[in-house]
C-alpha cells in the first residue's frame, strides 16, 4: 500500500504551516502515483487545536479521499469534541491503534 | 488603499439618507408592535417581530458603523431576547422602559450623523436606560431613583414554563472568524469548555467553508460549529464560553423548544406553501394518513352551516394529536402569505422632491392645455377642438394618477397617536380607550404631515380637558375607562378626521364666562350655542394652566384652527355637555389642483369647487336690492335661499346684466347660493395660494392661472357661507 502520512506529535497552530506544506507535498505526490484513498497516521499526535483539525478538514473538501489509519488519544478526542467523530472510522484503523473514547 | 476608503465613506455618505428612512420605519414599527404587545402579551409572532426590528436596526447601524446606535440597542436586544426565551414577561413598565428605549434609539439615528447632538446629558439619560435594561436583563429589579420607571419592575419568570435551574438542551451555533486563531483562541478549547457545562447531545463542524489545501491559509480560522446542548446553565454560562473569542465570532444560542415550539419554527422556516395539512405534513406534525382521515371526516361537515364546518385546523388538533402551536403558526403563515403574495417587491422608494416636481409641471401642464383648448374653439376648427378635448382628457386622468401618487393613508399618522395618548393618559392618572377607525382613508401627503400637530392638540385636549379622572366617570354613571375615537371617512372630495370623546364635553356657561372676562365677547351677549363652542378657538382664550397641561408646547386652539384653515379645511364642534364632544375636520384631499366650475362677474372670473356646486338656477331680477354684504334672498322649491352677490361683495364694476344666474352650493352651513352674471363651466384648477396681503380676504382661498393668462380667484365656499348665513357679522363681534 502507499506510504502512510506522519502528523506531527504537535498538530496545532505553531506547526501548521510547515505540516500545511507538507501535506499537501504528500498528497500532490501521492496523487499523482496511485488513485487510491490517502492514509494518514494520527499515532504521535501529542497536542492538537482547532487550526491543526483544520488542516484535515481542508483536505477533506479535496478531491483525494483519505482516512485516518492509526490515532492517538489526544486526536480522536479533539476530533469527537470539534464533531469529526467521522474521520476515526474504524474501519480503517490498523488492529494495533487504539481507540480512545 | 486610500481611494478604497474614499469610496467606502462616499459610499456610506450616499447610503446614509436611507438607512436613516428605513432605521425610522423599524422604529416605528417597533413603536407600534411595543403598543400591540402592551394588549396582547402573549403573542409570540409580534415579539418575533419587535426583536427581528430591533435586529434590523442594530445590524444596519453596524455597516454603516454607528456605533452608539449598535451599542445601545444590543442592550434592547439582549432584554427582547430574555424576552423570547420566556425568561422576563412583559408588563406595562418594561414596555415604558422599552418605549424611552426606542425614543433613544429614534435619537440617535437621527443625529447619526452629528456627533455633537450627543449631550453629556442626554448620554447619562442613555446610560440609565442601559443600566435599567441590564438589570433586566440579569435578572434582577432595576435599582431605582431618578427615572419614572423604577421599583415596580418584577423580573416576572414567564409562564412558570421552566425553573431557572432546569435542564434543558439549548442550541448553539458558532461561526468564528478568520483571526480567531491569531486572536489566540481556538474553537476546539471553547467546544472542550462547553463540554464541561453539561452533555454535549449533538456536535457538528461546519468546515465546508475551509479552502481547499493549496489555497489554505494554516493560521486564518474557517471553521464553525453546531452544538446542542443539554445543560442546567443559563444562556450567560453558554455565551461566557465565547467571551474571549466574542469580538471574531457570530453566535446564535437558541433557548430550549418545546416540540410543538419546534414544529412551529420548521413551519415559519417554510418556503411559501399555501396548504395547512400541506404544512403540517412536511415538518411531520402529522403523517399524510391521518391528515387525508382528518380530510375526509371534514368533507362530512361540508354541507353544514358554515357555523357548524369543522374547521381543519380543530380536527387536526382533536383527531390528530397535532400541537396546537403547530396548527397556530401554520395558521399564521397562511395568513401572511396571503398578507404579503400581492405587496411584495410593489413599492418603489421615490423622492419626495422629484415628485413635487412633477407635480408642478402637471400643474403648468393643465394651464397650458386650457390654453390650447381655449384657441382650438376660437379657430372653429371641429377636429382640432376634438384633439384638444382627448387630451384634456388625457391630462385629467394624468392629474388624477399623479396626484394619487401622493395620496397615503392617513392611518400611519393616527397610529402615532397610540403613544401620545398612552403617555398622556398614564401621566394625567386616567383611563382610556383609544381606538382608531377608517385608518385606510387616504390623503395627501403634506396634507396628512401638516395635519399631524393640530390633530395632536386636539387628541391632547380631549384626553387633558375632555375626558374625566376615573372617579368623577364612575360617579357620574360612566365606565371609568374613557373613550377616545380617532376616525377618517371620505365625503365629497374632502376627507372627514373626527376626534370623539366621551368626557365632559365643553361646559358653554364656563366658556362664555371666559369669553366676557376676556372681552372677546361683549359682556351680556350671548351668541348661539355653537359659536360659543368655537370661542375655544378664539386667540387669547386658551388659559395659562392650559398651556401647562399641555406639556408647554404653547400652542392654544386658535394656532390649531389657524393651522386647519390654512390646509383651507374646516373645524365643527358637536358639543353634548356631559357626555361628550365631537371635533370634526374637514380637508380638501389635496392642496395642489381641483375640479373647479368657472363663474364670471364683469370682468373677474371666480372659481368654485366643483364638488360644492349642487345645481344653477337662472334668476329673474337682478335689481333685487342687496344688503351691505351683498346678500340677498329668494325662493327655492318653497324654501328661503340666502343669496350672496358677488359684484356687490367685492364691488365688481360692470353693467348691470339683463340676467343673471344663481349658483347653488352645499356647504359646512347649508346651502346657500351666489349670485354671478356668466357661467363658464367645468374647468381643472390649479391652486396657486394668495400673496400674504389677501390672507385675510373673507371668502377667498387662492388664484388660479386661466388659459389665457388671466387670474381667476378661487371661491371658499365655507368661510362664503359664514358670510351669507350670518356667522361673519358674530365673528367680528367676538374679535
Amino acid at each position: 500500500m502507499s506510504v502512510v502520512f506522519e502528523l506531527p506529535p504537535e498538530l496545532n497552530i505553531y506547526s501548521a504551516p510547515d505540516t500545511r506544506d507538507a501535506l499537501l507535498a504528500w498528497v500532490t505526490t501521492q496523487t499523482a502515483q496511485s488513485k487510491g484513498a490517502l492514509e494518514i497516521s494520527a499515532r504521535n499526535v501529542v497536542e492538537v487545536d482547532g487550526a491543526g483539525l483544520q488542516l484535515l478538514a481542508a483536505l477533506s473538501n479535496m478531491e483525494q479521499p483519505w482516512h485516518v489509519v492509526e490515532t492517538s488519544a489526544p486526536f480522536s478526542e479533539a476530533c469527537k469534541t470539534l464533531g469529526l467523530a467521522g474521520w476515526i472510522d474504524a474501519r480503517y484503523l490498523n488492529n494495533t491503534t487504539q481507540v480512545a473514547t | 488603499m486610500s481611494s478604497s476608503a474614499d469610496s467606502d465613506q462616499a459610499f456610506i455618505e450616499a447610503a446614509m439618507p436611507a438607512f436613516i428612512s428605513e432605521a425610522g420605519e423599524q422604529i416605528e414599527a417597533i413603536e407600534m408592535l411595543l403598543l400591540e404587545l402592551e394588549a396582547q402579551p402573549d403573542n409570540r409572532e409580534l415579539l418575533d417581530s419587535l426583536f427581528r426590528c430591533a435586529h434590523t436596526v442594530k445590524g444596519s447601524a453596524g455597516i454603516f458603523g454607528l456605533n452608539r446606535v449598535v451599542e445601545f440597542t444590543h442592550h434592547v436586544e439582549t432584554l427582547l431576547d430574555k424576552m423570547r426565551d420566556g425568561e422576563i414577561a412583559l408588563t406595562p413598565d418594561i414596555s415604558s422602559l422599552l418605549l424611552k428605549c426606542n425614543d433613544q434609539i429614534k435619537f440617535l439615528v437621527d443625529t447619526a450623523t452629528d456627533e455633537n447632538a450627543d449631550t453629556l446629558e442626554l448620554k447619562e439619560g442613555r446610560a440609565d436606560l442601559v443600566t435599567q435594561l441590564q438589570a433586566l436583563s440579569d435578572g434582577a429589579t432595576p435599582a431605582g431613583g431618578g427615572s419614572a420607571v423604577s421599583a415596580q419592575y418584577a423580573p416576572a419568570v414567564a409562564t412558570a414554563d421552566l425553573p431557572d435551574n432546569a435542564l434543558r438542551t439549548w442550541s448553539i451555533s458558532a461561526r468564528f472568524g478568520t483571526d480567531t486563531f491569531r486572536n489566540g483562541m481556538d474553537p476546539l478549547s471553547i467546544a472542550r469548555y462547553l463540554g464541561t457545562l453539561g452533555q454535549v447531545i449533538s456536535m457538528r463542524c461546519g468546515s465546508d467553508t475551509v479552502p481547499t489545501l493549496p489555497n489554505l491559509d494554516p493560521e486564518s480560522c474557517y471553521i464553525s460549529f453546531f452544538m446542542d446542548l443539554e445543560t442546567t446553565k443559563g444562556r450567560e454560562d453558554i455565551e461566557g464560553a465565547f467571551s474571549f473569542a466574542a469580538d471574531d465570532c457570530e453566535l446564535d444560542v437558541v433557548a430550549p423548544e418545546t416540540p410543538g415550539q419546534k414544529l412551529a419554527r420548521a413551519i415559519e422556516a417554510m418556503p411559501e406553501t399555501p396548504r395547512l395539512g400541506e404544512m403540517l405534513v412536511q415538518v411531520g406534525a402529522v403523517t399524510q394518513d391521518k391528515l387525508d382521515q382528518v380530510l375526509s371526516s371534514q368533507q362530512k361537515t361540508a354541507g353544514m352551516p358554515r357555523a357548524a364546518q369543522a374547521k381543519i385546523g380543530d380536527l387536526l388538533e382533536a383527531q390528530a394529536g397535532v400541537p396546537p402551536e403547530a396548527v397556530a403558526a401554520a395558521l399564521g403563515k397562511q395568513q401572511k402569505i396571503r398578507d404579503n403574495a400581492p405587496s411584495e417587491d410593489r413599492y418603489i422608494r421615490v423622492q419626495a422632491d422629484r415628485l413635487d416636481a412633477v407635480i408642478n409641471l402637471l400643474g403648468e401642464l393643465v394651464i397650458a392645455g386650457a390654453g390650447a383648448t381655449m384657441l382650438a374653439r376660437e379657430t372653429r376648427n371641429t377636429s382640432l377642438t376634438e384633439a384638444n378635448l382627448h387630451m384634456n382628457s388625457l391630462i385629467e386622468e394624468i392629474r388624477n394618477g399623479t396626484l394619487g401618487l401622493r395620496m397615503v393613508p392617513v392611518g400611519e399618522t393616527f397610529n402615532r397617536f397610540r403613544r401620545v395618548v398612552r403617555d398622556t393618559a398614564s401621566s394625567l392618572g386616567k383611563e382610556v380607550n383609544f381606538e382608531i377607525e377608517g385608518g385606510d382613508a387616504e390623503l395627501d401627503k403634506s396634507m396628512v404631515e401638516k395635519i399631524a400637530d393640530p390633530l395632536m392638540h386636539l387628541v391632547r385636549n380631549s384626553l387633558d380637558h375632555g375626558l374625566e379622572m376615573p372617579q368623577e366617570r364612575t360617579a357620574s354613571g360612566k365606565p371609568a375607562a374613557g373613550r377616545l375615537i380617532l376616525s377618517a371617512k371620505h365625503e365629497t372630495g374632502a376627507i372627514l378626521i373626527r376626534i370623539e370623546d366621551d368626557g365632559r364635553g365643553i361646559n358653554r356657561e364656563r366658556v362664555l364666562q371666559r369669553a366676557w372676562n376676556k372681552g372677546l365677547v361683549e359682556q351680556g351677549v350671548t351668541p348661539s350655542d355653537d359659536a360659543i363652542n368655537m370661542l375655544i378657538f378664539e386667540p387669547g382664550f386658551s388659559t395659562a394652566e392650559q398651556v401647562t397641561n399641555l406639556s408647554g408646547r404653547g400652542v392654544g386652539m386658535d394656532v390649531v384652527r389657524r393651522n386647519i384653515e390654512a390646509l383651507r379645511g374646516s373645524l365643527r364642534l358637536n358639543n353634548n355637555p356631559g357626555k361628550g364632544l365631537q371635533v370634526d375636520i374637514r380637508l380638501p384631499l389635496t392642496l395642489a389642483i381641483i375640479d373647479g366650475f368657472m363663474v364670471g362677474v364683469g370682468k373677474s372670473k371666480f372659481v368654485l369647487p366643483l364638488e360644492s356646486v349642487v345645481e344653477v338656477i337662472e334668476a329673474a331680477d337682478a335689481s333685487t336690492k342687496v344688503d351691505s354684504t351683498g346678500r340677498h334672498c329668494l325662493e327655492l322649491r318653497g324654501q328661503v335661499l340666502p343669496v350672496v352677490r358677488l359684484r356687490s361683495l367685492y364691488s365688481v364694476e360692470s353693467t348691470l346684466p339683463e340676467r343673471v344666474s344663481v349658483v347653488v352650493v352645499n356647504s359646512t352651513k347649508g346651502k346657500y347660493g351666489i349670485e354671478v352674471e356668466v357661467l363658464m363651466g367645468q374647468q381643472q384648477t390649479v391652486i396657486k395660494p394668495l400673496g400674504r396681503l389677501f390672507k385675510n380676504l373673507r371668502g377667498i382661498s387662492g388664484s388660479s392661472i386661466l388659459g389665457s393668462g388671466e387670474v381667476a380667484l378661487i371661491l371658499d365656499v365655507s368661510s362664503m357661507g359664514d358670510l351669507v348665513t350670518g356667522q361673519a357679522q358674530l365673528s367680528t363681534a367676538v374679535h
